[in-house]
């Protein structure tokens, strides 16, 4: 009797995974026991077993490989010398469910019940209209970060544009339309579907790494002193240099700049960097457009225009938006360190702390009297995990205690 | 030679015998795709009558209608290629044996099911009495028919009107398989006519030339202007009721087989021969002949194409060419005129424009209509084109729609909607599909006019909507007007196309009074109006609704909620158009419909919208309807199953507050 191949299901709560290809050829014998595919659970990638001895012949509508595909899809047979493939292929036979009593899927379970073994559940906790979904994708807004309204308990495109109030009319906004998707993996949605658990928001984690800020410091100076002799060389601010820097790591990781869409990823093909500004009608936060391509002369003289108007109330709004990462910087204030907030729909901030002279023990025994400062990173953890996270603040690190900066030219002396 | 003389009945019998036998074998081979009821042993019928006809007169036939289709003319090439469902058939693969049509020679269809064809002969009478023509009619039917009401509604609309027509009752003794004996109070047919005042007869109908003297003289009669003939031709058909039937459960092998013994076409032979009017041989060759020529139409046939998938839909309504161009807007300042006056002046003007129109209805006379619809123009136009009826809704329906076939242009004013029911088979089976069934080639331009709508406590018999049970079938257009321009301008459009419409008209608005531009606007049909402009929600809605929603829209504008009402003004075709792009600008649809919400049109609304507007909304797709009730008559009871304008308001809140 033909032996049905199903995707199997590797873990509890694995609903479907995605099929990485056969390893044995179409037609090819194979033994019990011998790997005869893999498959990409929400844990892990694993090769399965044949469960039976005989000739591959996968089904006619097999998954191409990298396809997410139900458990319990049949993905084909063994079959005995002699013997016909079955037909139809699908669906194959079931394949006992995660939770046998899941009869009642639907019914709410209070968070306050909600253990770590409880079924996952959905992503958003409040269903939308298909009006509000689309506004949503439109603007780059996270439907889970949104409430209803209404009185259906269904977020309504109002709801949508409530949280993202500026018209826009600016031209340079229109960079927000322009993303690249990529779907979620499987094992990234188990990830995000636990994390969000009873959190159906961003889940924040931060990170707080110190570094030495020595260079940067004299960096700094330098483009002081010239600016100094050179009215029309105006110094970048620290934080300039820092959202410069930010921008090169960012390049180099960008899921930094990944926006949560529900059932995928959203990266945007142009990185603009929001900054906060302090402004006696609070914070405001304008963006520095497309920051990797963009030198870092230009760059400050965007930003001084624009915290100027940030502090005069002449911001408009279309000068903040667009952002997929925030720097704030609290140093000046004398703050070492904090947490800052996620901006939603962007995943990541860096909070950029005070520059402390401090006693830095050296490898000799001495001490080295050192400028340092602690770098904030709060993240999206449905998006990215610790680890990127943590490296993306090595890459920063090492690019603020080795900028890749030309400094200005001393200024000469007649 | 005269189409009349013995010799060419014969000729005439002895292809029809012919083309049913190779039909026969051909159903045997598999090449006729459906039902194939041949036509041997009543040949002498179809030829002692169908010798009377001029192509311009008018055959009306049944399910065994070969005989009749061949002896009216039809090449037998036409009709072999219908039934191998052939691009060459007679109805181009539309019809088969039960739908052969070919107009220009008179031929105007067989028929699946057998009363109506009595009530299209009337029709077609009717209109060549109405055009001043010396045609007639003729219906040809079996036994089983004359217990139908048609038979009955059609017989005493004859004679009441003495129109010339002629009815061929083919008395073969079965009804499919019911004998008729069985199933027959009284077993003449022709006893049935004189209950009418109809001369009838009863003759042999395997004589040939009795027959052809029958029909000689009721032909001449009817030219005459002295009415209608009823003619009983007892026959037996000798093969079974459709090929590959079993038919000795419920007549015997013996039975079969003195009637073949009684063969028509031996008969006539032996008589040419007795009277020398032709030689054996003569006739052995005329029968060679036959067979030659059946076997060619069968040939040319297999070699016919298939018509092609891509033509399945054409047909269903006339070209779009006879839809008005888009209204041009009004050059004078607008008067005002209640809804009945409007629609008055639409017909009035019409019936003058077009002898063609004229008007059906209980009533409709010199009183003028039960709601003024024909005021006055009795006076002008006489009783021919303002004619009152018999209470036969069925009849009348299918007088009016014989008429169209022959070229006229019916207005059936049926008063309350609720009557008509009486006359669905005629307008679902035979108004809305005659012009698909004869592939475009009869214009059915049946107007059918009258009431909806609940109010004034007229109680269920008076008050039903029934425009979404219309709607669903293709074949129909139908009009829901809710005010008076929009009634007018659609009554005129209706007035002038080819199609059959239900014209329906809300009791409740007859008398209201609005605009109505100067010159002869016309409104096409699928165009919806915009009756208010608004941005938070979409309501649409018709008739007495229109009104009740526009109250509803003044109440909430005041709270600041913002509302477009849309009205279809027909619901088929149904402009989607317009209701999708107030959707996408509003986010929110409610129908309000006072017809019952169950497969209603509000049902079909809704899905269009979330078919192709899906993204377009903002919360569900709502509908207030009329309750799913008969309609009471207590006014506390009638009011509580139709929506009002407060109940209108709470569902547009309640659906902007979503």
């Amino acid at each position: 009797m033909p032996s049905e191949i199903q995707l199997p299901r590797l873990g509890w709560s694995m609903e479907e995974g995605r099929f990485l290809g056969w390893l044995v050829r179409p037609g090819e014998r194979v033994a019990a026991g011998q790997p005869l595919f893999t498959v990409e659970g929400d844990k892990a990638t694993q090769d399965v077993e044949a469960s039976a001895s005989g000739r591959l012949v996968p089904a006619p509508d097999a998954p191409a490989e990298g396809e997410t595909v139900a458990v319990g899809r049949v993905l084909g047979w063994l079959l005995a010398d002699g013997e016909a493939a079955p037909t139809p292929a699908n669906p194959g036979t079931p394949i006992a469910p995660a939770e046998p009593a899941r009869a009642d899927a639907t019914a709410p379970v209070p968070p306050s019940l909600a253990s770590p073994a409880a079924p996952i559940s959905p992503v958003h906790a409040f269903p939308a209209s298909p009006r509000a979904r689309r506004a949503a994708r439109a603007r780059g807004v996270d439907l889970a970060s949104l409430s209803p309204s209404g009185t259906a308990g269904r977020i309504r495109e109002r709801d949508v544009l409530a949280a993202t109030p500026a018209p826009r009319a600016h031209p340079q906004s229109r960079a927000r339309t322009d993303w690249r998707e990529e779907p979620l993996s499987p094992a990234r949605r188990t990830i995000a579907a636990r994390l969000s658990h009873g959190h159906p928001r961003p889940v924040p984690v931060t990170l707080n790494l110190r570094c030495d800020a020595s260079r940067l410091v004299a960096l700094r100076m330098a483009f002081k002193v010239r600016a100094a002799t050179d009215p029309a060389e105006p110094a970048p601010t620290l934080n300039d240099i820092l959202v410069h820097l930010v921008g090169i790591a960012l390049g180099q990781h960008p899921v930094l700049t990944a926006s949560w869409a529900g059932d995928h990823l959203r990266f945007p093909r142009v990185i603009h960097v929001g900054f906060a500004v302090d402004t006696p009608d609070g914070l405001r936060v304008p963006v520095l457009r497309d920051v990797c391509n963009t030198p870092l002369k230009e760059l400050a003289a965007q930003a001084r225009a624009m915290a100027g108007a940030a502090r005069s109330g002449r911001l408009a709004p279309a000068d903040t938006e667009g952002a997929c990462f925030t720097v704030t910087n609290l140093g000046a204030l004398g703050i070492e360190s904090f947490t800052p907030v996620v901006n939603p729909p962007e995943s990541a901030i860096l909070g950029v702390g005070a520059v402390v002279r401090e006693a830095v023990p050296l490898e000799d025994g001495g001490f080295a009297a050192l400028d340092r400062m602690t770098l904030s990173l709060t993240f999206d953890h449905r998006v990215l995990d610790g680890a990127p996270a943590a490296r993306f603040l090595q890459s920063l690190r090492s690019l603020i205690e080795h900028p890749p900066v030309q400094p200005p030219p001393s200024p000469s002396h007649p | 030679m005269d189409k009349r003389s013995p010799l060419a009945l014969y000729r005439s019998m002895l292809l029809i015998r012919a083309v049913e036998e190779r039909l026969a074998l051909s159903h045997q081979q598999g090449l006729v795709h459906g039902a194939c009821h041949t036509y041997v042993g009543q040949e002498s019928v179809a030829a002692g009558v169908c010798a009377q006809l001029a192509d311009a007169d008018a055959v009306f036939s049944t399910h065994r209608g070969h005989g009749h289709a061949l002896a009216k003319g039809m090449q037998p090439l036409r009709l072999v290629a219908e039934l191998y469902g052939r691009e060459a058939g007679c109805s181009g693969g539309r019809g088969g044996s039960m739908h052969l049509f070919e107009p220009a020679i008179g031929m105007m269809g067989t028929s699946g099911i057998v009363g109506p064809c009595i009530l299209q002969a009337v029709g077609a009478a009717y209109a060549f009495r109405l055009a001043r023509l010396p045609h007639v009619g003729v219906a040809f039917f079996g036994d089983g028919a004359v217990n139908n009401g048609a038979f009955h509604e059609g017989l005493n609309m004859a004679a009441i009107w003495k129109l010339p027509v002629l009815f061929v009752c083919e008395n073969n003794q079965f009804a499919t398989e019911v004998p008729f004996a069985s199933v027959a109070g009284n077993p003449s047919v022709a006893a049935r006519g004189a209950a009418y005042r109809i001369p009838s007869f009863e003759i042999d109908g395997n004589d040939a030339l009795a027959v052809e003297q029958a029909a000689r003289e009721a032909v001449e009669a009817a030219r005459l202007g002295n009415g209608p003939t009823l003619l009983e031709c007892r026959t037996y058909r000798t093969r079974p009721h459709a090929e590959g039937m079993g038919d000795f459960t419920y007549r015997t092998r013996e039975e079969v087989e003195r009637w073949k013994a009684l063969c028509p076409i031996a008969r006539l032979r032996q008589h040419l021969l007795d009277l020398g009017m032709a030689t054996g041989p003569d006739l052995d060759a005329m029968a060679a002949m036959a067979a030659a020529e059946a076997e060619a139409a069968h040939v040319a046939a297999v070699a016919s194409p298939f018509p092609l998938a891509s033509s399945a839909l054409a047909h269903v309504l006339a070209p779009a060419s006879a839809t008005p161009p888009e209204p041009q807007p009004p050059t004078r300042p607008a008067r005002t005129l209640s809804f009945m006056k409007a629609t008055h002046e639409a017909l009035a003007e019409a019936m003058a424009r077009d002898p063609r129109i004229f008007v059906l209805g209980e009533g409709i006379g010199q009183r003028g209509g039960n709601f003024a619809t024909t005021s006055g123009l009795h006076a002008i136009h006489g009783p021919e084109r303002l004619r009152d009826t018999p209470i036969c809704e069925r009849g009348f329906v299918g007088l009016a729609c014989g008429a169209a076939m022959a070229g006229a242009r019916p207005v059936v004013d049926f008063m309350f909607a609720d009557f008509l029911l009486d006359a669905v088979g005629e307008i679902l089976n035979q108004v809305a599909k005659m012009h698909y069934m004869s592939s475009g080639r009869l214009r059915m331009p049946v107007l059918l006019r009258g009431c909806i709508g609940i109010g004034h406590s007229a109680a269920t018999h008076h008050s039903g909507s029934y425009y979404s049970m219309y709607a669903h079938f293709p074949g129909l257009r139908v009009a829901v007007p809710s005010s008076p321009a929009d009634a007018m301008g659609l009554l005129r459009t209706a007035l002038a196309g080819d199609d059959p419409v239900l014209f329906l008209e809300h009791r409740e608005l007859l008398n209201i009074k609005g605009p109505v531009p100067e010159g002869s606007h016309a409104l096409p049909f699928g165009k919806a109006a915009v009756v208010r402009e608004g941005s938070h929600v979409t309501v649409v809605a018709l008739a007495l609704m229109v009104h009740r929603a526009l109250h509803a829209c003044s109440v909430l504008a005041e709270e600041g909620i913002s509302v477009e009402l849309i009205d279809p003004r027909t619901v088929a075709p149904l402009d989607l158009q317009t209701i999708l792009a107030s959707v996408a600008k509003t986010g929110r649809l409610l129908v309000v419909d006072e017809d019952f919400a169950h497969c209603g049109i509000g049902a079909e609304i809704a899905a269009g919208v979330a078919n192709a507007g899906f993204d377009d909304l903002d919360a569900p797709i709502r509908r207030l309807n009329g309750a799913a009730s008969p309609t009471p008559y207590s006014p506390t009871l009638e009011s509580a199953l139709v929506p009002d304008a407060d109940a209108i308001a709470r569902a547009i809140r309640d659906l902007c507050a979503e």
